[in-house]
């Protein structure tokens, strides 16, 4: 543990060098832009003075004839501007400008990935489809709003097929936001079968919060009756928890010095609803989390491993854009494993239902292939490639993970 | 890429496996996250360089004006020390150069306070970028996406929605709306059918498009002849070719000549080499080729950041099982929309297995390992404790119903 954090503090450290290298770069920039756009109000100021200057001069009481006097006035402004040299004044600091702006540049370039695209395959990315994702991510969201606004802009009418159900759903949250049950009693009542059916007792959690606020503000008898209608049907499937409950009836009105006062939590509130979403969500076959979320954290994860990949197979990119399995694994976070993978850890080889996982006597696990060729098609006895054990196929079994 | 924990095999090879030395690889742990924070602020680039690049164009156009000015004031000067003015022309004209000064001033000034703003908003985003760290890591990213979806707005020309989304998240310093103004005059008129707002852009970055060796103007050009040719404005299309298309002459004769001979053609003509010159969605083409170059010019990816990440994500979660009818519905691959869009990518790849619970849906790993049933079937041992409490010690198997004793199951150990 301590040389990782030690290796942690480190690529800290070397992020936080690079961006402040990068600001350093940047306020070198800056100065010179200063610099620069000083230097030339300066020198048009300097013009400017020469200019008034030849004017006054021009102006001044002069004797009727001296038109020689204003020509060799003009010819001294000119040769005075010759002298300032004003385009020359302006074009140096620009140049050292220029030069720091292009140091800024290549810095950038270095210390950042340029092009994050190296990895992009070209293939055809259905506009309408991105669209409709955009559109119900935010209905996920219940940004009403935006959701509406890229579906009138983006012309997809038909993206706004979700948008019903997720305000239903977000209109029950709202309201356990305020601690008004009811919208969510309704619901679950409605949806009663299905969620048996999954196995959840959404019912039984979302009564028990209004139990425990009837306990406390209302008097023993309402407590004691919405026990019986509201908390006895789940009694026999539920038996803890419905001793519980009921031993709460004891402490009406002053449940906060009672063995029971964890059920005032409001962190049963948060827990509650978030299952609410989940049920809600699951009963209308979406995802509780944000699938556009997903797949972009995946690919926030994925894309560096993929952009050295494709450096490294930028000489081979007809198979980049052709290759029906990635080389290399990207490995992300376990948020992301939705699927059990099994992989022989003698061929490597993904498991399939045509080369399924097979549980050893001496309980190792290899694919069926690698047993098959270990034991010489079947034919005899093999040792396991982890430890000393024998084994035949007949004794190895095939597991469903 | 990853450090692997010791191999299994090493340590069972000495004897039968012990609990010791169970066997799932652990998943990374968190000490891999910051190479990775390292790894994911690199992928940022474009989100530092196009407020650079608008600050450097605004830097170049507003010296671009001083010099203009300046040596049209010394040239006024060297004109009149060189005329023979009579004293009250003299005056005059001294007198209108100061103004001119004046005016440059100002101009000056404007363009210093534009060029402050732009730097400006070059430090908010290195800051934006400095703030990120593994604490904050989860919010930085929502923030993250929003800024995507907003460049991928923009791209799509929904600039409605792109300005809503910054406004409410308050993102407005962290997202390009403003370069995209520039390139919405020119795509609206564009698509009525006006290149010269995209002319006006072209001669503006004229320098740097020659560098790039960009056909932007060449092709814009081709469409106003053709535009000729369809009016039957004959004459005036072969003024217009000699004066704007011969240039290009050297680079692109094929081209040149594919559409002068329109010029035998007309605008309904059934010959499959011209017709499509005259096609409408020839304009669409030219709305594509100018957001190319502009992006080029910004120095942004060509594909939206959305797409690109899209992939990325997409290509690291496919696996085959994502495409069976029991995928989870938590899977983003279970929904046809994100399916189809994994349709042409690769397939991910494991170096090892890495199993999820059916029950819990959590990983078995070394904490939580795999236990088998009887029949074969796999679940994590946690989700099984807790079924055999619940159940006086009894495991209903929920895919099979098979009914056993949790005694009768073994620990699988998957290396």
């Amino acid at each position: 543990m301590g040389e990782s954090s030690i290796v942690r503090g480190a690529c800290d450290l070397n992020i936080k060098m690079e961006i402040s290298s990068i600001k350093d770069a940047f306020d070198r920039v800056a100065k010179k832009q200063k610099l620069c756009s000083s230097k030339s109000q300066e020198t048009v100021d300097q013009v400017g003075r020469e200019i008034e200057q030849a004017l006054a001069a021009l102006r001044s009481p002069q004797d009727p004839s001296t038109l020689a006097d204003q020509k060799s006035v003009l010819t001294e402004l000119k040769l005075k501007l010759n002298a300032i040299g004003a385009l020359q004044q302006l074009e140096g600091p620009h140049k050292e400008l220029n030069t720091s702006l292009g140091k800024y540049q290549k810095l950038l370039e270095k210390l950042l990935n340029p092009d994050i695209s190296k990895a992009y395959r070209n293939v055809d990315f259905d506009s309408h489809i991105i669209n409709q994702i955009i559109a119900s991510h935010f209905y996920h969201q219940g940004l009403y709003d935006l959701g509406d606004s890229i579906v009138n802009e983006a012309g997809e009418p038909d993206a706004t097929a979700l948008r019903s159900q997720f305000l239903e759903m977000h209109q029950v949250i709202e309201a356990m936001r305020t601690r008004n049950l009811q919208p969510a009693l309704t619901w679950v009542t409605a949806n009663r079968e299905k969620l048996v059916q999954i196995g959840s007792n959404l019912e039984l959690k979302i009564h028990t919060l209004q139990y425990v606020e009837v306990l406390q503000n209302g008097t023993r008898a309402d407590a004691l009756k919405y026990a019986k209608t509201h908390l006895a049907p789940f009694a026999s499937l539920n038996k803890d928890d419905f001793h519980k409950l009921m031993g709460c009836l004891l402490y009406a009105g002053r449940l906060e010095n009672s063995p029971y006062s964890e059920l005032l939590s409001p962190f049963h509130w948060e827990i509650t609803t978030e299952e609410l979403a989940r049920q809600f969500c699951s009963l209308m076959g979406q995802s509780y989390q944000n699938p556009l979320s997903v797949v972009f954290a995946a690919g926030v994860e994925g894309l560096p491993t993929l952009l050295k990949l494709a450096n490294v197979m930028a000489a081979k990119k007809q198979e980049w854009q052709e290759m029906k399995q990635l080389p290399v694994p990207v490995e992300l976070g376990k948020e992301f494993q939705f699927h059990s993978i099994f992989v022989c850890p003698v061929s490597r080889d993904q498991g399939s239902e045509e080369n399924p996982p097979m549980l050893l006597p001496c309980l190792h696990v290899l694919c069926k292939q690698s047993i098959i060729k270990l034991s010489k098609n079947s034919t005899r006895t093999f040792k396991c490639p982890y430890c000393p054990a024998e084994a035949t196929v007949a004794h190895c079994r095939q597991l469903y993970f | 890429m990853e450090m692997d924990s010791l191999p299994n095999g090493n340590n069972t090879a000495t004897g039968t496996p012990t609990g010791a030395t169970v066997g799932v690889n652990s998943t990374p742990t968190p000490s891999s996250n910051l190479p990775r924070l390292t790894e994911s602020l690199k992928l940022e680039h474009q989100f530092l360089r196009v407020p650079f690049e608008h600050y450097k164009k605004t830097i170049r156009a507003n010296h671009r004006v001083v010099e203009k000015e300046m040596s049209a004031v010394i040239s006024g000067v060297n004109d009149a020390a060189a005329s023979n003015f009579s004293p009250d022309d003299a005056v005059n004209h001294l007198n209108s150069l100061v103004s001119r000064l004046q005016g440059l001033k100002r101009k000056l000034e404007e363009g210093n306070r534009a060029e402050h703003l732009q730097a400006q908003k070059c430090r908010v985003r290195l800051d934006h970028l400095e703030s990120a760290d593994a604490e904050n890591m989860s919010e930085w990213n929502n923030t993250r996406l929003k800024r995507i979806l907003v460049d991928y707005m923009l791209r799509m020309s929904y600039y409605d929605t792109a300005a809503k989304l910054a406004e409410c998240s308050n993102l407005q310093e962290l997202v390009d709306i403003d370069v995209f103004q520039e390139a919405k005059k020119v795509i609206d008129a564009l698509q009525n059918k006006d290149v010269a707002p995209a002319l006006a852009w072209c001669a503006e970055n004229k320098s740097r498009l020659k560098k790039s060796k960009s056909k932007l103007e060449f092709q814009l050009r081709l469409q106003e002849f053709i535009e000729l040719v369809r009016a039957e404005n004959n004459l005036r299309a072969i003024t217009y070719a000699k004066k704007y298309l011969s240039p290009w002459g050297a680079t692109h004769m094929k081209e040149l000549q594919r559409v002068t001979a329109t010029l035998a053609f007309k605008k309904d003509t059934e010959c499959a080499t011209y017709k499509v010159l005259f096609e409408a969605k020839q304009w669409d083409y030219l709305v594509d080729q100018f957001k190319q170059e502009f992006c080029k010019l910004y120095g942004m990816t060509l594909e939206p950041l959305l797409n690109i990440y899209l992939q990325a994500g997409l290509s690291a979660l496919k696996t085959p099982y994502c495409y069976e009818d029991d995928c989870t519905k938590e899977d983003p691959l279970s929904q046809e929309a994100f399916r189809t869009l994994a349709l042409p990518l690769p397939y991910s790849k494991q170096h090892h297995s890495k199993l999820v619970c059916y029950i819990s849906k959590e990983l078995m790993d070394t904490e939580n390992p795999p236990q088998v049933l009887p029949n074969g079937y796999v679940y994590s041992t946690k989700a099984l404790e807790e079924m055999a409490k619940k159940n006086d010690g009894r495991i209903i198997c929920p895919r099979t119903g098979l009914n056993c004793s949790y005694t009768e199951l073994v620990k699988a150990y998957i290396s």
